[in-house]
């Protein structure tokens, strides 16, 4: 529960989590904990805005809060709020919210940049979004919307209504500048928005000392929609739904329901039926499939050159899938096959058509994985240019909030589906696959690894799913047509995405549609370790770790 | 060189001197065999263009569709081959955009070197048929040199067309051709050895002897199954020298865009492609002539014309086949295959071959 102002706040009434050794925190934190909040997902302790670095590395290195999830900031009505959602790679499950409000007439709080590094870009979006500036920050400038944006269209003054142009002459002109500095003898080369590897319209800022990268810097928002203010203005129950399809929009559709779907199930406690949550497991590992294959076959595009045969490959494969997941949810690319209890409906009539269907794939699946080994991973050329580029040390990664299989190519063991069990999954065998190799080679294994395991997954649900008592299949559970949780009830949820933790902030206000909407978006913070990964190294291997990273600008910019 | 190969053996009639025996031009002295010249060379780039007028717009993309599980075009004309001439109105038709950047006239006069280098090369190729322009005793040096000339024209690109990704495109086609071009010559010249000369007409006879005679069948003296080291090392440094994964630097889709051909459109981006083409086909016809016997093969000599253009088109799928299924290097890495690697196995293979050819003699 929100605390409201700071001055009602009494830190003994609130009870402890699971998890949790309050008492210790409590401790550790001393008098810089100002006030408790407790947030459905995480207990929360307001501090100071002075203090944020000193918590923040204080729980990073003596509680062992290494991953700083989402930062999420909100205004009320008195003040500003930053959340910083915390988290331990070892355990996900153990959560915590360090809250930091802010006046409304001085939103300054300290940045947690020089703690965690992904709070770079957080705070950069919290700053352009909400409005809330953040002290010591090395680079405080907006990254979502043009830097000529007047106003923080997430603040409570913003006018909503009034359009605004904002002209090429005002903008800085990207093509203009050849040299950072007059008398320097690097060369400054934008790559995109509109390159052939950026994937959608990425615009990397890059200096380049001959053919080697001396400095990149990715300029994101050109894909930016006001995803989270839309879903804002859309009530629970049914109009938030349809967004999440549009984030990673690259066949992941069904995860990405999920996350949303998790979010709002525990905020207005709602229990899904068993069998919904088998069917959503196995479609979401099918997805999981299918944008793994994409991530395999763009990598490589983006190794091999505009011609491969490995692209088509894995388009054709993954076609299969699409044509699955059709039949399934009725569409191919905007699904909106989950509800809030459920699924929309139960599996195709005949069922037998659509088990036999996704056996066949499941049955060709090996051979197909083996023939990619043997295109891919298995060539010479492919390997010298992959083993050692891009390197990515996994306490880097982590320092980036990387998630996914990008962290779990730099031996970080972690998988929200088995760490903090949700749907099916804790049920089933699988195996989480890590890899050791930090490069681009152990990202690309690891992808393909979880291809198998995913297949695994999607096998147990299909023997599930075919085996199920005819009476018991529910596909949805019983919620009311309107969703109004409790007023500021506060929820930080995750799923483990294609691309790895996406999560969703919710914040209710007593309506049926949220007070802020706050979407954690996995390529967002994975794509901020390019500049760690790429720089010292060549042009070539730039673009091979963008597309190692495996991101979609749809959901970097949402 | 020793005395044998300065006077020539002019078994063949050059296309020429026979067009002029034909058309009577003879009798008008210079001026004739000039215009009979030229008679002749329209002849030989007709067939060149014709020939990358089919693989540039419809076999690279049948056969990259083949490999990359594709139907391709299949709409206009049988198997979609009038897509030669629907794409030949396209790209004439279309606006040929120049940037106000760029440093012409060398803008302009790139994608002519770039064409004209290649077509050069193919007046001392005897393509069979008495197909063949020119034979003089340089030839192989030649050929080797024109088709140098079209490292410049990958630099003029670059640098002229006022873009970063051309020059750097333009940077990395230097640094490849100087890296690739010593191996390839270095390698061409132990065929030399064996053939005591650079005249390409003698080259091609040297292999037309019998290495084995299995009674019904004669293997002939192929260079390439004579000394299948040099065969394999030259094929290689000859795809670095034309371009093509995995040694695509200079291009380098989806990383340096198009590299040096990215600010060309229209009728100059069609001179460029096509120059593309004519280089891979030369590449062809060099490797046809010095290693794969030129135009011989079974039947009657006058069928030599289409066992050359089949060798050639040989090597052209060849690129097609890599391009679809081999990762590209990297640049540094390139680099260093080049100066490491290949040129040390061709000095090698040169010593090698020089001993051998030495000890035999």
């Amino acid at each position: 529960m929100s605390t409201g102002t700071e001055s009602e706040v009494e830190p003994e009434l609130t009870q402890p989590a699971s998890g949790t050794d309050e008492a210790e925190l409590e401790a550790l934190l001393g008098d810089r904990a100002i006030a408790r909040e407790e947030h459905l997902n995480a207990p929360g302790f307001v501090i100071n805005p002075n203090d944020v670095q000193a918590v923040l590395s204080d729980l990073r290195d003596e509680a062992g809060y290494d991953h700083l999830s989402c930062v999420t900031a909100q205004q009320y009505e008195d003040r500003y709020e930053s959340i910083y959602h915390l988290k331990k790679f070892a355990d996900p499950t153990d959560e915590l919210s360090i809250v930091v409000p802010t006046t409304t007439e001085n939103p300054v709080s300290q940045s947690a940049e020089p703690v965690f590094r992904t709070a770079d870009w957080h705070e950069r979006e919290a700053y352009d979004l909400i409005g809330v500036e953040y002290e010591g920050h090395p680079d405080l400038r907006r990254i979502l919307l043009p830097e000529t944006w007047q106003g923080h269209p997430l603040s409570k003054d913003y006018d909503q209504e009034k359009p605004q142009l904002v002209t090429l002459t005002e903008h800085q002109n990207p093509i203009q500048p050849d040299h950072r500095e007059a008398d320097s003898d690097t060369m400054f080369l934008n790559i995109g928005p509109h390159h052939p590897a950026t994937h959608g319209v990425l615009h990397v800022e890059t200096v380049l000392d001959g053919e080697t990268v001396a400095d990149v810097e990715p300029d994101i928002g050109y894909l930016h929609r006001c995803e989270e203010q839309m879903c804002q203005s859309g009530t629970y129950r049914h109009q938030i739904m349809p967004y999440p399809d549009r984030w990673d929009y690259v066949s992941a559709g069904l995860l990405n329901e999920w996350a949303y779907a998790r979010a709002i199930e525990d905020l207005a406690d709602v229990e899904v039926p068993e069998y919904a949550q088998v069917i959503r497991t196995m479609g979401a590992e099918l997805c999981r499939i299918a944008s793994h294959m994409l991530a395999l076959g763009t990598f490589a595009l983006d190794v091999y050159g505009e011609f491969t045969a490995t692209f088509m490959y894995t388009f054709r494969d993954r076609e299969v899938i699409q044509d699955l997941l059709e039949d399934l949810t009725g569409q191919r690319m905007m699904f909106n096959y989950f509800r809030v209890g459920g699924v929309a409906w139960d599996l195709p009539e005949p069922r037998e058509e659509f088990f036999a269907q996704a056996r066949d794939f499941l049955d060709e699946l090996p051979a197909k994985v083996a023939e990619y080994h043997d295109l891919i991973t298995g060539n010479e050329i492919f390997q010298t240019r992959c083993i050692d580029t891009g390197v990515l040390e996994p306490d880097v990664a982590k320092s980036y909030g990387c998630t996914g299989p990008v962290v779990r190519g730099s031996g970080v063991d972690y998988d929200l589906r088995r760490d903090d069990p949700y749907g099916y999954y804790d049920q089933l065998d699988w195996d989480v696959i890590t890899r050791d190799g930090c490069d681009n080679y152990a990202r690309v294994l690891c992808r393909m690894e979880e291809v198998e395991e995913s297949a695994k997954i999607i096998e147990q649900c299909l023997d599930l799913l075919e085996e199920w008592p005819e009476d018991e299949r529910d596909v949805q559970a019983n919620v009311p047509r309107t969703l109004k949780p409790d007023a500021d009830t506060e929820i930080y949820r995750a799923v483990e995405g294609a691309k790895g933790e996406l999560g969703i902030y919710i914040r209710s206000d007593g309506t049926d549609k949220p007070g802020r909407f706050k979407i954690r978006s996995p390529c967002f913070s994975n794509l901020q370790a390019l500049a760690e990964m790429s720089e010292g190294e060549y042009i070539p291997d730039l673009i091979a770790s963008l597309g190692s990273l495996d991101i979609v600008l749809g959901e970097v910019d949402r | 060189m020793n005395a044998a190969t300065t006077t020539p053996l002019q078994s063949d009639v050059l296309l020429p001197e026979r067009l002029g025996d034909l058309t009577g031009l003879n009798e008008f002295g210079l001026a004739g065999e000039l215009l009979s010249t030229l008679i002749g060379a329209v002849i030989v780039g007709s067939l060149i263009l014709a020939m990358t007028a089919v693989a540039g717009p419809w076999a690279k993309r049948k056969i990259t569709a083949s490999f990359t599980d594709r139907i391709s075009i299949n709409q206009i004309g049988p198997a979609g081959i009038g897509i030669i001439i629907a794409d030949a109105v396209r790209m004439l038709s279309k606006e040929n955009i120049i940037p106000e950047n760029a440093d012409r006239p060398a803008y302009d006069l790139a994608p002519i070197v770039i064409v004209g280098s290649a077509l050069l090369g193919f007046a001392v190729i005897p393509m069979g048929s008495g197909i063949q322009l020119a034979d003089p005793e340089v030839g192989l040096a030649f050929a080797f040199a024109v088709a140098g000339i079209a490292s410049i024209g990958l630099v003029m690109a670059g640098y002229s067309s006022g873009n970063k990704y051309s020059l750097l495109g333009g940077l990395r086609a230097v640094a490849q051709n100087v890296a690739y071009e010593i191996p390839l010559v270095v390698t061409g010249m132990s065929v030399v050895l064996f053939a005591g000369s650079l005249q390409m007409s003698t080259i091609v006879e040297a292999q037309a002897e019998p290495l084995v005679d299995l009674g019904v069948v004669a293997i002939p003296q192929w260079y390439a199954l004579v000394n299948p080291f040099a065969f394999v090392l030259f094929l290689i440094a000859n795809f670095a020298e034309v371009g093509r994964n995995p040694f695509d630097m200079p291009e380098a889709p989806a990383e340096l865009v198009a590299g040096y051909q990215t600010e060309y459109s229209s009728v100059y981006f069609v001179l460029v492609y096509l120059g593309e083409f004519l280089h891979i086909f030369l590449g062809g016809a060099i490797i046809s002539t010095i290693f794969l016997g030129g135009p011989a093969g079974p039947g009657p000599a006058a069928l030599g014309i289409v066992w050359f253009t089949l060798k050639i088109w040989g090597v052209f799928f060849l690129t097609q086949w890599l391009r679809s299924a081999v990762p590209r290097v990297r640049i540094d890495q390139l680099i260093e295959i080049g100066w490491k690697g290949l040129l040390v196995l061709s000095f090698a293979n040169l010593g090698l071959t020089a001993a051998i050819v030495g000890v035999i003699a």
